[in-house]
């Protein structure tokens, strides 16, 4: 994990500006709309397709008759175990898409994601010492908000400073402190039993299995949405740099603040829930930026939508693609997500870049 | 009519004295030009006349308040800056860059209307863009770039224009079109600009007022007839000028 994080800093190191999109025309504002149209049919659907498909894969006519009576077999495998599931894996989904799009804005990098400045770091080192002393389930997601806020204060209060506002050192303070969680992190895991180790580690590589959906997330993903769309032309304007920002007019260093907190409290909540799961935070704000640019009144709600399906869509391929084998989730995100970047950073070289 | 004044300004970074007590008044209808050698400031004290960074003592005030007690969306829609160097990070479309001018005029809910879609197009025309309105600004040439920057200047009208080398990187007919559009915006618009230059014939031609940045503080401020001549020149970069009658008035050549 150590390395991970050592070679996502260099890769973010290397970035330069301009890599995407060189010379393409982007696609027109109408058309944007009924994208953001059809990501939301997709959302609804994905989350009707994930309730019929399992380890018994319904057909229409079963899966209705199971809808219309909560109490039969199939009617408790809907209600009880698969929608509340693919709810989760929407909603961590949609945070962990939105979380990327604002890091990006606040470290100037179209590769920066949700994980980068150490806030999952944080959460999962609270939630792997919870499960040590055997604290309650039902516990656990607190102990990881506590984890990413502790993780929050050390990187602002190391990156402040007193000067302007610096993505860089923001970055390497991020980095390194998210290099420290993940020694932490393999010291609890080498120190823990044998018998609690297997659910830590799918914990770690992000797991829905087990997951439910505190009622409160919904209001944190409903609420930062709201205000970042109110945002929206600010993140535009910020995304332009800092000093371009403030000559906009915008109050730079109260907008970096408020983007860094409502990124980590994104990022706190989707990783209380459902553990680290990879890429999604990469992965999607990268192709919906690809498709309708980077306006991010667009670009906002796209991402979040597109990331609840994907969520949904892996998490239905780590329950069924080794039925009755369960793999955990960020498995598969990052299966699907190393050769979908890989290629897209192919494609920018290919341009000339 | 909107003005910016320095008061007795001390300006100064990294220990090195830009300015010691410089006064100036920039009002509408005046055009000047910051001149001096490599590395003497100019940047520095356009930041600062921008409130984008304190001085060390002295004020600037923007329509006779304080510039850093102003909220920044006030000043940005009195004021508005051409940096010295564009990088577009993100993709947008050149239509959607211009448009940034706007943000200060919008409130934060408020979507660009078809005035100020108008007012962009119009912009990117003057700057001879038009036909790139849908390209990606990550895909534009450095001088396309610095003219779609000065186009988002123009849309956000502000009163007052500090431009900081906006001819950097432009071929003979962009950089004449440039001060042309800013001479434009001086006395049309009854506007005031200042100017960071290194083409001191430029600034001869355009300009109404100079500002010379000698070092060690000193520093040399007035109408252009005044202190534009061959001694001053020599003194400010440290090189001999000749000095040529065109048809068009004095020019300025490095002499040997």
């Amino acid at each position: 994990m150590l390395w991970v994080c050592l070679i996502r800093a260099i890769i973010l190191n290397l970035n330069q500006p301009s890599h995407v999109n060189q010379s393409c025309k982007m696609i027109p504002t109408s058309l944007r709309r009924s994208l953001l149209f059809i990501l939301l049919l997709l959302s609804v659907s994905s989350i009707f397709f994930a309730s019929a498909s399992g380890s018994v894969t319904l057909g229409w006519s079963e899966w209705l008759a199971a809808v219309q009576e909560p109490t039969s077999r199939h009617g408790e495998l809907i209600w009880r175990l698969r929608l509340p599931r693919a709810l989760a894996a929407w909603v961590v989904g949609s945070m962990l898409a939105m979380s990327g799009c604002l890091m990006q804005v606040l470290l100037r990098n179209p590769l920066a994601d949700p994980y980068v400045l150490g806030v999952s770091g944080g959460a999962a080192f609270a939630t792997l010492l919870g499960m040590v002393f055997g604290i309650a389930a039902g516990f656990l997601p607190w102990l990881a908000i506590l984890g990413a806020l502790v993780s929050i204060l050390i990187v602002f209060g190391l990156a402040r400073g007193t000067g302007p506002w610096s993505g860089t050192r923001l970055l390497l303070t991020g980095v390194v402190t998210a290099s420290g969680w993940a020694a932490l992190i393999s010291l609890v895991l080498s120190l823990s039993p044998d018998n609690s180790l297997r659910g830590m580690l799918f914990w770690l590589m992000g797991d829905l299995s087990y997951a439910t959906l505190p009622s409160w997330s919904l209001a944190v993903l409903g609420g930062s949405f709201i205000l970042t769309l109110g945002l929206a032309r600010s993140l535009n304007v910020l995304a332009m740099g800092e000093t371009t920002a403030r000559l906009l007019g915008e109050p730079t260093h109260r907008m970096l603040w408020l983007v860094y907190l409502l990124a980590s409290v994104l990022t706190a909540t989707a990783v209380s829930i459902a553990g680290s799961i990879g890429f999604v935070g990469l992965i999607v704000p990268h192709l919906m930026r690809l498709l309708v640019g980077s306006d991010h009144r667009i670009l906002i709600p796209a991402a979040t939508l597109f990331g609840g399906v994907f969520l949904v869509f892996s998490d239905t391929l780590a329950r069924t693609v080794l039925s009755p084998q369960q793999l955990p989730v960020g498995v598969i995100t990052a299966l699907l997500g190393v050769p979908l970047f890989l290629l897209l950073l192919n494609r920018a070289r290919l341009k000339g870049v | 009519m909107t003005s910016l004044a320095c008061q007795s300004l001390d300006v100064s970074i990294a220990g090195k004295n830009i300015c010691s007590r410089l006064d100036l008044e920039l009002e509408p209808g005046q055009f000047w030009g910051l001149l001096g050698p490599n590395g003497i400031g100019k940047t520095t004290l356009l930041k600062c006349m921008a409130g984008l960074s304190p001085p060390d003592s002295g004020k600037v005030l923007l329509e006779n308040q304080e510039i850093e007690n102003l909220p920044r969306r006030v000043v940005a829609r009195l004021l508005g800056m051409l940096q010295q160097h564009t990088v577009y990070v993100f993709d947008a479309s050149v239509l959607e860059t211009a448009m940034t001018g706007r943000h200060p005029h919008l409130a934060y809910w408020e979507r660009e209307g078809p005035k100020d879609k108008q007012k962009a197009l119009d912009a990117i025309r003057v700057v001879d863009l038009a036909g790139f309105e849908t390209r990606s600004v990550t895909g534009l040439s450095g001088g396309e770039a610095r003219r779609l920057a000065f186009a988002s200047l123009i849309v956000q009208e502000p009163a007052i224009l500090l431009l900081d080398e906006p001819t950097n990187h432009l071929d003979m007919k962009h950089q004449i079109r440039i001060m042309n559009q800013v001479k434009k915006q001086v006395t049309g618009e009854q506007r005031g600009a200042m100017i960071a230059l290194h083409d001191v014939n430029l600034a001869a031609r355009y300009c109404t007022h100079i500002v010379m940045l000698l070092g060690q503080g000193d520093w040399q401020a007035g109408p252009v007839a005044e202190l534009l001549n061959r001694e001053n020149l020599e003194r400010l970069y440290q090189c001999p000028v000749e000095v040529v009658q065109t048809s068009g008035g004095r020019r300025f050549l490095p002499g040997s």
